[in-house]
């Protein structure tokens, strides 16, 4: 820039000599005189009308060179896993492929890949191609395990292993790896899979109430109250055994059940044993005491506890006319 | 992949075998009891893994179910249903489509979230530990994934019979 | 006049007063906010503008035609941090358009994968390779320290302004 300035500035000064020499008129000093002199006598001068501005030459950008695409430079049998090994934005010029991406009007072209914002926005599967995956499983293959022998099916693998545990994981894109719905534990069982006796398998299903569903006979114990995944899972597994050691106490209050308390009709406690044991042994001396059978009592049960249907009737008729001794 | 291998959990593949030993053996008379080569803690069972998946794309959900199903095939696991709603659920939002007044003018916004959902059945911890890790680091961008693991266990010791006094 | 002939006579004054009743009140007219302009262009009148892609496909063709300048999964359902999601992604957009000052050709495309943040955009080739590398750097430095996350630039790089230019309105 430095050098342009004062080569406008001497060619200026020139003119203005030639004209003051042409004048006859003497300027500044006599050594610019004198190089002028020198000048003229080795160059042809050119007049120069034009003033500084269209002197000015235009600067001229350097323009870097471009390397070509690499996609030129790929060779057919090359290993693609190795071209795009990881997760990567799509760049035209490492994708040897005719690509074309967006909406035109009909009968004009798509946008070709190279500046094709499109391309770049949608996730590609570049790095998963079926080599790759094929590659990649084949070296992971090594930190797998088969399932175990004998337990092949549902069935077979019920018997050991009767306690199912169910967990969530979340993968988000976040900066944090925590979510609160992870800590989340549910804890499913069969309840033919505990020992119970009558009285405890009653107290037991009164104890967990909601959490026992009666179509499918499955106990489902699922806690989300405490932070951490290990506490729930903890707190389950608490519930759990709490109510299965609790379903075993008698507690002194538990005599005074009263009928209206009980929640199926038991022949052995109601009024209709008092009246059959009284029809049974009317005018009846001595000690031995004839008791209604059993399938007489199963028939009442039957027809209170599942509801008055022909077969229930029928049922309780022909024992009706059993233990009453009458022949039709 | 040097960097995925590095990262994966080291477990070894034999100590399944004497957990194996240590528990269904015993209930079990069809299994042969293998000597407990290494002992350790012993590895989980898992019955079923539930994958959903969500996203704005559906192609992309596509595309990486079928990139998840590969490699299941390739680690030999067993695939269960693959399926997807039909429609995606609309989470709509309407708005006055002036700064302050104009009631009568509303403008409607939705996102749409798509949903996909795969089954893998019967892995060891193991291999669920292993799958899982890859298949979420592959995982594209704009998708969540959700993983639900079935385990299986043992009833533990005091629940297997009633206790004796109370 | 011509289409009330047909009409009975003893409807008429019904619909007279009707009509006199609409004149007065029920009269709507749409106002000025059934404009819809947000993400649109005006055509000129020289037909020069030039648009992008993105640009020359309104806001209700993404999905369709163009696709998302952001992935994350903060706007799905039941998804978290979708408000501080929004506000990082506009910073992003920002100090990315500021850095590299008159240099972008397209949108910034912000794609979240894990905890990683990758952006990618077009950008044209004006300044020398030393400089884009320095930016690069730089930027990738100064948003991974903010966002607390690693932070990956791809950009792909154009000769031209009109490279990216789809058409002209």
């Amino acid at each position: 820039m430095a050098a342009n300035l004062a080569r406008l500035l001497e060619c200026n000064i020139r003119c203005n000599n030639a004209a003051a020499v042409q004048s006859g008129w003497r300027l500044f000093s006599n050594q610019r005189q004198q190089q002028t002199e020198v000048e003229d006598d080795e160059e042809f001068r050119v007049l120069n009308l034009r003033t500084i501005k269209q002197q000015a030459r235009r600067r001229e950008i350097k323009k870097n060179a471009v390397q070509p695409p690499r996609t030129s430079r790929m060779p057919v049998d090359q290993d693609w896993t190795a071209v795009w090994s990881g997760p990567r934005s799509f760049h035209p010029a490492s994708v040897p492929l005719p690509l074309r991406q967006g909406y035109t009007e009909r009968g004009a072209a798509a946008p070709s890949k190279y500046a094709n914002a499109e391309l770049m926005k949608i996730p590609n599967f570049l790095h998963l191609t079926p080599p790759a995956i094929r590659q990649q499983c084949e070296a992971i293959k090594k930190f797998c395990t088969p399932w175990p022998k004998g337990l092949e099916t549902e069935a077979k693998w019920k018997r050991p292993f009767p306690i199912e545990v169910i967990t969530t994981d979340y993968c988000h894109s976040l900066p944090t790896i925590r979510h609160p719905e992870a800590r989340r534990v549910t804890i499913t069982l069969k309840l033919s899979d505990l020992k119970f006796d009558a009285h405890a398998k009653d107290k037991f299903l009164r104890l967990v109430g909601e959490r026992y569903n009666q179509e499918t006979g499955v106990l489902t114990f699922s806690a989300d109250r405490c932070p951490m995944r290990k506490q729930n899972y903890d707190y389950a597994m608490y519930l759990l055994t709490a109510c299965y050691h609790e379903s075993f106490v008698t507690e002194p209050w538990e005599a005074t059940k009263s009928e209206a308390d009980m929640e199926v009709y038991q022949f052995e406690r109601n009024q209709a044993k008092r009246s059959a044991e009284g029809i049974l042994n009317w005018n009846a001396t001595g000690e031995q005491k004839d008791a209604p059978s059993a399938n007489y009592a199963k028939s009442v049960e039957a027809l209170i506890n599942e509801g008055e249907n022909e077969y229930n009737i029928a049922k309780y008729k022909e024992e009706v006319l059993k233990m009453l001794k009458i022949a039709i | 992949m040097l960097q995925l291998l590095k990262t994966l959990r080291l477990r070894q593949p034999a100590r399944f075998a004497s957990a194996l030993s240590n528990t269904a053996a015993a209930t079990l008379p069809g299994t042969e009891a293998t000597p407990p080569a290494i002992v350790g803690e012993p590895d989980k069972l898992y019955s079923k893994l539930e994958i959903e998946l969500r996203g704005i794309d559906p192609a992309v959900l596509k595309s990486y179910t079928w990139f998840a199903t590969t490699a299941a095939e390739h680690l030999g696991i067993e695939l269960g249903k693959c399926w997807s709603p039909r429609k995606a659920h609309h989470e709509r939002m309407t708005l006055l489509k002036s700064v302050h007044i104009y009631k009568k003018h509303r403008v409607q916004y939705e996102i749409r979230t798509h949903f996909r959902y795969m089954n893998f059945h019967k892995l060891t911890g193991s291999t669920l530990d292993t799958f899982l890790e890859y298949i979420e680091r592959n995982l594209p961008e704009g998708v969540a994934l959700q993983a639900s693991k079935t385990e299986l266990q043992q009833i533990p010791e005091h629940l297997r019979q009633p206790p004796e006094q109370v | 006049m011509n289409f009330l002939k047909k009409v009975p006579t003893q409807i008429l004054p019904l619909a007279e007063a009707q009509l006199s009743l609409s004149n007065k009140s029920a009269l709507h007219t749409s106002a000025v906010c059934c404009r819809v302009q947000s993400g649109r262009y005006r055509i000129t009148v020289k037909r020069d503008r030039p648009l992008t892609y993105e640009m020359a496909n309104p806001p209700h063709f993404i999905g369709h035609r163009k696709s998302w300048n952001s992935w994350n999964t903060s706007t799905l359902k039941d998804a978290l941090r979708p408000s501080q999601t929004a506000i990082e992604d506009v910073f992003i957009r920002k100090f990315v358009t500021g850095t590299w000052h008159a240099l972008v050709c397209s949108e910034i495309i912000i794609k979240r994968q894990h905890n990683t943040i990758r952006i990618a955009a077009i950008i044209r080739q004006a300044i020398s390779p030393r400089k884009m590398y320095f930016l690069i750097g730089y930027t990738e430095e100064l948003l991974s320290y903010w966002m607390q996350c690693p932070v990956t630039l791809e950009f792909q790089t154009v000769a031209d302004k009109k490279d990216v230019v789809f058409k002209y309105i």
